[in-house]
């Protein structure tokens, strides 16, 4: 994949990518500036005739959208390092270990993640009750964790195991240990993998709906998705105001991660592979 | 210490974690499914055996689910691997400014699962929809996309794989990111392809990604229940209804709780057979 | 010695003081107003210096908080005392012992004096086997919106049944040639609202889906329900052929545009007709009963909410006396005026202060005293699903009405068996 390509196939593959995955997200945006009586336009119209930023105005108004902002930062930034940490260390040694049973210990950990989460919310509710911690961040930060911590192990398995030993070897014999070498040699040439894991931790917890409304219900507590759909009514769903919400909520995370992205972790990935 | 106290101490924190949030609810899960425990004939349930699990295959709903269910698994996987695979290619170009299509790739994944259920639903509304409208600009004729049983199955399925190849392309993304630049570099020195360097070099060293990716795809599609519940409530009548929507409405809306758990159970059983096929598959140090 | 003396002393008053303040927790949705809530609150605690009452906002529909309060009561925490619910939950929640019977604590004598003050239909809803789990809040019902301008226009009075109002549709659709506007709208999606459109033709027609506890539908009747409601897209040509998807609110959006001469939807929608900033049929629309067939009677579903108590409060007593002021025509006028809640007392629809917030109210009385109760029992949830998939199953014409009205029949009979 030679830089002399055709400049248009590359504009064109960035086209593809980018509109396949821009389009809801811009039919979101345009939808956050319109007002209520375009929706049912025939025929539906794409740009907005009277463009608005009151429904940015009125989100902000209705429901403290900052507090739950900073509320979805705090679960899902700490649920994305306890679940990244655990699973570096439970990836590495699948991937680099003798672990007797492994086949076993891998079933079940991704066993996990295969029942319903709306099957286990009366006995989870339990527990979180039962040790008081219902309504504070603990009580989502932990299975946050929990649920991304199969998809996130594997990913890092997969990408530990791909990291040739003669590089690790070489770091053990520098005199670093074990774990030493792990963190030295082995997290940044996994950075994109150590990343994605990151990336997919992150997301599930700030999208996650179910365990969120039952486990934090306290309006101080709501994160981003259970304040979002307290805009509806029991009849209505007022799209402008929610795709305002929508925006504010998405796209300044979408964009950090995007960025940080390509600034950090392809430092990183540079850095790994010629040292 | 030894290689194995070494490996237990680093697996436990992982088994600390899951054994703390899902052993109670999963083994309460299981021991509920044995029971006749339905609130709505009061508030004790009473032990029944396997009962819930034989009523289950006499259940023509549940093997409509069960079918649904399938036929998701069996066209989004392959599908939003492909997809996926795809947009992690075009992705993996050299551009000079790289996040404008990182966060295309991203924002499929980034917009919860509710939304994208709801958006597509308008999306494919035959009155309002963006399908319909381009399809009657290029002079076709109107489809009722959500409530004739096909199409809606189609369209729902179009939307799982849009949602889901963004998870897929992210890991894959990942992967290609760590297969060294010389190694193409000295595959074209010896005259290969490009084409013979996707199969030679490309692929095979993608494979354990996309093994995460098919196996974790997999689940989710097996728990497929946000994008059909949004778009079509399981409908037309219950043509588009899957396990885990099932399961749901059996236990949350009806409160049969045992007959639920036996469905979850299932669900889970089923999921596990073929996940543990994929597994063999993931590379380790016994290999 | 004397110092620490008065420490004891005043950590002793403010733990009896403590201790003498009960906390009640209830639950609302968060479509409820909960500020006004709040504020009905306070009042209450004015009034009782010794009760402290907090709020719990749920989530904003019905399905989201059946989600919630099934896990909570089905864990059996007692840590909310009175819940607001829908009234199609009653009695699921007396089978499932989740709500308190409020008998213990009213004479039986009272307790009819009591009913008999609401609209009549919440007696039906609230009393589950002889046992009254439930007081109303505030009462909601289906409407028919109509366009006065246009009725006016072709000289026409509103409908006074279905015959009529098909009519109707008919001369002004041919009279305005208007593409985008239509008849008669509908709830046709699978939702709750779907129930309400499959039980209106019946009720019109002066059947019931159940009587005693025993299910008393027809075969015949289902079937002419399912065949009225094709109809109007099919044979009389006054609804577009995708009812099958549309949900009340894009029928109230559309209305709102100018595109609907009748509309049958909830209460909500007239404010929005009469105050959207948006609204093209400002002072346009006029409500009616729903229509009746020849020799029926005219009904509306009832919707509305309703406050009960946990089974497993540790309060009970004192979130009776809550839940008796939450259900006094005092609250039910604050909603009124200040949340536009319809009143579940029939002499509030008369009251000066309510009618000046919301002069509509008058002509809404016959309505909710009209509305009839959804089935009444546990499995509700089941009931419901079996007669909105027939109808949108029809609808979207995969189904005909006659296997449709089969499955409806052999489904409510598993259910009622």
């Amino acid at each position: 994949m030679k830089i002399n390509n055709p400049r248009i196939w590359l504009w064109l593959a960035a086209a593809i990518v980018v509109l396949n995955g821009f389009f809801p997200a811009l039919w979101i945006f345009m939808t956050s500036i319109k007002g209520e009586a375009e929706l049912t336009r025939i025929p539906i119209t794409y740009w907005p005739e009277n463009p608005t930023l009151q429904n940015y105005v009125q989100a902000f108004r209705e429901q403290p959208l900052a507090r739950y902002f900073l509320n979805s930062l705090v679960v899902a930034g700490f649920s994305t390092l306890l679940c990244v940490g655990v699973a570096s260390l439970a990836a590495y040694a699948l991937a680099r270990l003798h672990v007797p049973r492994r086949n076993l210990i891998l079933s079940l950990l991704v066993g996990v993640s295969m029942f319903p989460v709306a099957s286990l919310m009366v006995p989870l509710y339990q527990i979180f009750v039962e040790l008081g911690l219902r309504n504070t961040y603990l009580a989502l930060i932990l299975p946050h964790a929990a649920l991304s911590l199969p998809v996130a192990t594997l990913t890092l398995v997969s990408f530990f195991a791909g990291i040739p030993r003669d590089l690790e070897s070489a770091a053990m014999v520098d005199g670093s240990t074990r774990l030493g070498a792990l963190w030295h040699v082995v997290v940044p040439l996994a950075a994109p993998g150590v990343f994605t894991a990151a990336i997919l931790a992150f997301v599930n917890s700030w999208d996650e709906f179910l365990l969120a409304s039952t486990l934090l219900p306290a309006k101080a507590m709501r994160t981003l998705p259970v304040g979002i759909q307290l805009y509806q009514g029991e009849y209505v769903f007022p799209w402008p105001l929610i795709s305002a919400a929508l925006v504010v909520a998405l796209v300044p995370v979408a964009l950090v991660i995007a960025v940080f992205q390509e600034r950090v972790v392809g430092g990183l990935t540079q850095g790994g592979v010629k040292g | 210490m030894s290689e194995r106290a070494l490996a237990i101490w680093l697996l436990l924190p992982a088994g600390l974690l899951l054994g703390f949030v899902a052993l109670y609810p999963v083994v309460r899960l299981i021991y509920t499914s044995f029971f006749q425990f339905q609130l709505t004939l009061g508030p004790e349930g009473s032990f029944i055996g396997l009962a819930n699990y034989a009523a289950a295959f006499e259940d023509p709903r549940f093997w409509n689910a069960l079918k649904n269910t399938v036929l998701i698994v069996l066209i989004t996987v392959p599908g939003a691997l492909l997809v996926g695979l795809l947009l992690a290619l075009l992705a993996n170009l050299p551009f000079r400014v790289k996040w404008p299509v990182r966060l295309g790739l991203l924002l499929p994944w980034a917009l919860p699962l509710v939304f994208v259920g709801l958006i597509f639903q308008w999306f494919f509304d035959s009155q309002y929809g963006v399908v319909n409208d381009w399809i009657m600009r290029l002079g076709g004729e109107r489809q009722f996309w959500l409530f004739k049983p096909d199409l809606a199955f189609i369209a729902i399925c179009f939307t799982i794989i849009w949602k889901t190849s963004s998870f897929v392309a992210l890991i894959l993304l990942a992967g290609l990111q760590t297969i060294p630049k010389e190694l193409y570099e000295a595959a074209q020195v010896d005259g290969a392809s490009r084409w013979q360097s996707f199969w030679r070099i490309t692929l095979p060293l993608l494979t354990p990604a996309i093994l995460v990716a098919m196996i974790f795809r997999t689940i989710t599609a097996f728990q497929t229940f946000d994008i059909p519940y949004a778009m079509t409530k399981g409908g037309p009548g219950n043509a588009t209804e899957t396990l885990a929507m099932y399961v749901r409405v059996t236990s949350i809306e009806n409160l049969n709780f045992g007959y639920g758990s036996a469905l979850a159970v299932l669900l889970f059983l089923l999921s596990m057979v073929i996940t543990v096929i994929y597994l063999r598959y993931i590379r380790g140090a016994d290999d | 010695m004397k110092k620490l003396f008065w420490l004891l002393v005043a950590v002793l008053v403010m733990s009896t003081a403590l201790a003498q303040q009960t906390r009640l927790r209830v639950f609302v949705g968060g479509q409820q107003r909960p500020d006004v809530m709040r504020k009905i609150f306070d009042l209450y605690q004015s009034r009782n210096p010794g009760v402290r009452v907090d709020v719990e906002v749920g989530g904003a529909t019905s399905d989201q908080q059946q989600q919630y309060l099934t896990t909570v009561l089905a864990s059996r925490d007692p840590s909310i005392d009175v819940i607001l619910i829908d009234v199609i939950r009653p009695a699921q929640y007396a089978a499932a012992k989740w709500a308190d019977t409020l008998d213990k604590y009213l004479p039986s004598a009272t307790r009819q004096a009591l009913l008999q003050q609401y609209l009549p239909a919440y007696a039906k809803a609230n009393v589950i086997g002889g046992n009254l789990v439930a007081l109303p809040s505030f009462a909601d019902a289906q409407f028919l919106y109509y366009r006065k301008d246009l009725l006016e226009k072709y000289g026409l009075k509103p409908p006074v049944t279905w015959d009529e109002a098909i009519k109707q549709a008919q001369t002004i659709l041919a009279g305005e040639r208007n593409p985008n506007l239509n008849g008669i709208g509908f709830m046709g999606n699978i939702s709750e609202g779907t129930v309400c459109s499959f039980l209106l033709p019946i009720w019109a027609a002066g059947g019931d889906v159940d009587e005693g506890g025993k299910l008393v539908l027809t075969e015949a009747q289902a079937r002419a329900s399912l065949q009225f409601w094709l109809d109007l897209m099919d044979k009389h040509k006054v609804a577009p052929p995708n009812m099958a998807e549309k949900a009340q609110d894009t029928i109230r959006q559309e209305m709102q545009a100018g595109r609907w001469i009748f509309g049958t939807l909830f209460a909500y929608a007239w404010n929005r007709f009469q105050n959207d900033a948006d609204s093209q049929v400002k002072g346009k629309i006029g409500v009616v009963p729903l229509p009746r067939f020849e020799g029926g009677r005219s009904a509306s579903c009832l919707g509305g909410w309703q406050w009960t108590i946990s089974d497993f409060s540790k309060n009970k007593a004192q979130a009776y006396k809550l839940v008796r002021f939450l259900s006094s025509p005092e609250v039910s006028k604050i909603l009124a005026i200040d949340a536009s809640n319809l009143p579940v007392f029939p002499s509030l629809y008369r009251d000066a202060d309510v009618l000046k917030a919301n002069p509509w109210f008058a002509d809404a009385l016959p309505v909710v005293q009209a509305a009839r109760a959804r089935p009444v029992h546990p499995r509700y949830p089941e009931v419901a699903d079996v007669m909105r998939k027939a109808l949108n199953a029809v609808l979207a014409r995969i189904k005909t009405p006659d296997a449709a009205a089969k499955e409806v029949i052999d489904g409510l009979r598993a259910i009622y068996r």
